[in-house]
């Protein structure tokens, strides 16, 4: 894949740009999600 | 980096246009610090987006950039695997699993730095204590090790003598952090790692350009595993697109030292910990993982796929190997790579992306080290109430340690000081630090006796077994004769593989056994009807 022959380290960036999506996906989903909270825990 | 090629002026007039920003910004942070939750927490009224480079600029400093980015140069790609728990364990798991609980309970219990967040959790000042110390003595060699490291970088860069340099760069940062407090660190931090994005993704697509594009660049890099030097070959090195092989010694180092024990590690980092209480509520901290999953990508992502690749630039340049043309050293590789193939303005860029990656990093050090001993350790001795003055001072005195630090270590310890300290902090608080925010009756006793186990476990196995560490602190030499004990398998494994697992199994055998005693259970059932009527 893109030149990477090695399944372990082109697995790695896919999951690297996985996560990253993942960051992503979760911010956008939660934007206002948890606003003005007093207290918690 | 020496810039050789640059024209001095324009560097000199970026660096002082950097400099006056910096000024600015820890300005801004005196005039909106009035008091010590101000000083210690912003406030907790800090924006997500400086919330999340904050972080990010802080998580990677220049030796994850220049350091890390080098032994990609040696190691190959696999050093992916580090980016890849960056931003799973790094960002996603420690901002919504850790981050959104820690700021909760720090803003109910009030807790205002990372040893006072387990001290009031716990009903401990023990707790406080113990973690307020590892943080005074341990961290004072990693921040030595990051005003060496920029030090370095600005006597080469700005052709200036060493101690000049490291001087200046200690005052610099020591006034903003000392006067400004966190949210002086903060604006800061936020500044410096847009540099530091912005340095990155050039760094990205000249590289990819210069060599012919992605999937050119990589077929060139996979073509070059017959040049593997025949002593890393030996020790499990397959080729710059490959995973070493299984077990072996360079397998070990890459799993073990550098994925496992850099990518866990960050969890417990008391000076990232206390971002996640500078802020108001659990929508920024959702806020905040949007932008930093694709930071850390840009940072570490960037800075070991390069890494790897300048092995293409200097066989294709220079008819060696990266590792060769930076003369035997991991550090010069980057430095090398980067004056060599890249035009000069982006010399300066790069310069100022690197100064600002030890400047975050360093002013989030002294801040938390200062805050452990004036608020921590000093307030909690005295018992006096909460001071501004204090932690200031607390700052103050522990520029002055590092930079005493600086001049007294050898080298050799300083240059394993970031990987000791982030396993130390995983080994000593992570288990802790993760029943405190998720025990439903965090057991104190327990707490203190993983906290206790991590650490001597953690400082033994670095001490007498893990022969990089071993080695160079020489106790196992001085006591039993031989730079490290076990076998050769055994000193290649990462303190943090054995110190870990031992402080979550006490931890958990503590609260087990507390469990079993009549008393715990009855106020277990305390605890559990009291959280039923908030």
């Amino acid at each position: 894949m893109f030149g990477i022959l090695d399944p372990q380290i082109w697995f790695a960036y896919l999951l690297a740009l996985g996560f990253t999506l993942a960051c992503v996906l979760y911010g956008l989903l939660n934007w206002n999600a948890g606003g003005d909270e007093m207290r918690g825990g | 980096m020496r810039c050789v090629a640059v024209n001095t002026l324009t560097l000199a007039a970026i660096t002082l246009v950097y400099l006056a920003a910096i000024v600015v910004l820890g300005w801004l942070g005196y005039r909106q610090t009035k008091e010590h939750e101000d000083y210690l927490v912003a406030g907790r009224r800090i924006h997500p987006v400086i919330l999340a480079l904050s972080y990010g600029a802080t998580f990677i400093s220049t030796s994850a950039i220049v350091g890390f980015g080098g032994v990609a140069a040696q190691l190959g790609m696999g050093l992916i695997w580090l980016t890849v728990l960056n931003i799973g364990v790094g960002i996603l798991l420690a901002f919504v699993i850790f981050g959104k609980k820690t700021r909760e309970i720090g803003q109910r219990l009030k807790a205002v730095t990372f040893p006072d967040l387990l001290g009031k959790r716990y009903e401990s000042q023990f707790m406080q204590y113990a973690a307020g110390l590892v943080i005074v003595v341990g961290m004072p060699l990693y921040t030595a090790a990051i005003l060496i490291g920029g030090a370095r970088f600005i006597e080469t860069t700005l052709v200036i003598p060493y101690d000049s340099a490291l001087l200046g760069f200690a005052a610099v940062v020591a006034l903003y952090v000392v006067l400004g407090g966190l949210i002086a660190v903060m604006y800061t931090d936020a500044m410096q790692g847009g540099i530091m994005l912005i340095g990155m993704t050039v760094l990205l697509v000249l590289t990819y350009v210069h060599l012919g594009g992605v999937v050119e660049a990589h077929n060139a890099l996979a073509g070059l595993s017959s040049m593997v030097p025949e002593a890393l070959a030996a020790a499990g090195h397959t080729g710059w697109t490959s995973m070493p092989v299984l077990g072996s010694p360079i397998w070990l180092t890459l799993v073990t030292t550098i994925v496992l024990g850099v990518g866990i590690g960050v969890l417990a980092q008391p000076q990232l910990v206390v971002r996640f209480m500078t802020v108001k509520d659990s929508k920024a901290i959702h806020r905040a993982v949007l932008i930093g999953g694709p930071f850390i990508l840009m940072m570490t992502g960037v800075a070991f796929t390069v890494g790897a690749l300048t092995n293409v630039y200097f066989v294709q340049n220079n008819g060696m190997i990266a590792l060769e043309a930076a003369g035997g050293n991991v550090d010069a590789i980057i430095p090398a790579y980067i004056n060599a193939s890249m035009p000069d303005i982006f010399i300066i860029v790069f310069m100022l992306a690197l100064l600002a990656a030890a400047m975050s990093t360093l002013s989030s050090l002294i801040h938390t080290m200062g805050t452990a001993l004036g608020h921590d350790i000093w307030r909690g001795i005295m018992n006096a109430k909460p001071s501004l003055r204090a932690s200031q001072a607390g700052c103050a005195l522990m520029v002055g340690v590092s930079v005493g630090l600086a001049y007294l270590m050898p080298v050799s310890i300083i240059a394993r000081a970031t990987a000791m300290f982030m396993g130390l902090c995983a080994s000593a608080f992570l288990p802790a630090y993760a029943a405190a925010l998720y025990a439903r009756t965090p057991s104190k006793n327990a707490a203190i006796a993983s906290l206790v186990a991590g650490a001597s476990m953690w400082f033994l196995w670095t001490a007498f077994v893990h022969v990089k560490e071993s080695s160079v602190l020489g106790l196992s030499q001085a006591i039993f004769g031989t730079p490290a004990l076990l076998s050769s398998f055994w000193q290649a494994v990462d303190p943090l593989i054995i110190a870990l697992p031992l402080a979550t199994l006490v931890l958990l055998g503590g609260m087990a056994v507390e469990r079993t005693m009549p008393e715990t259970a009855e106020k277990s059932q305390d605890t559990v009807e009291g959280e039923a009527l908030r």
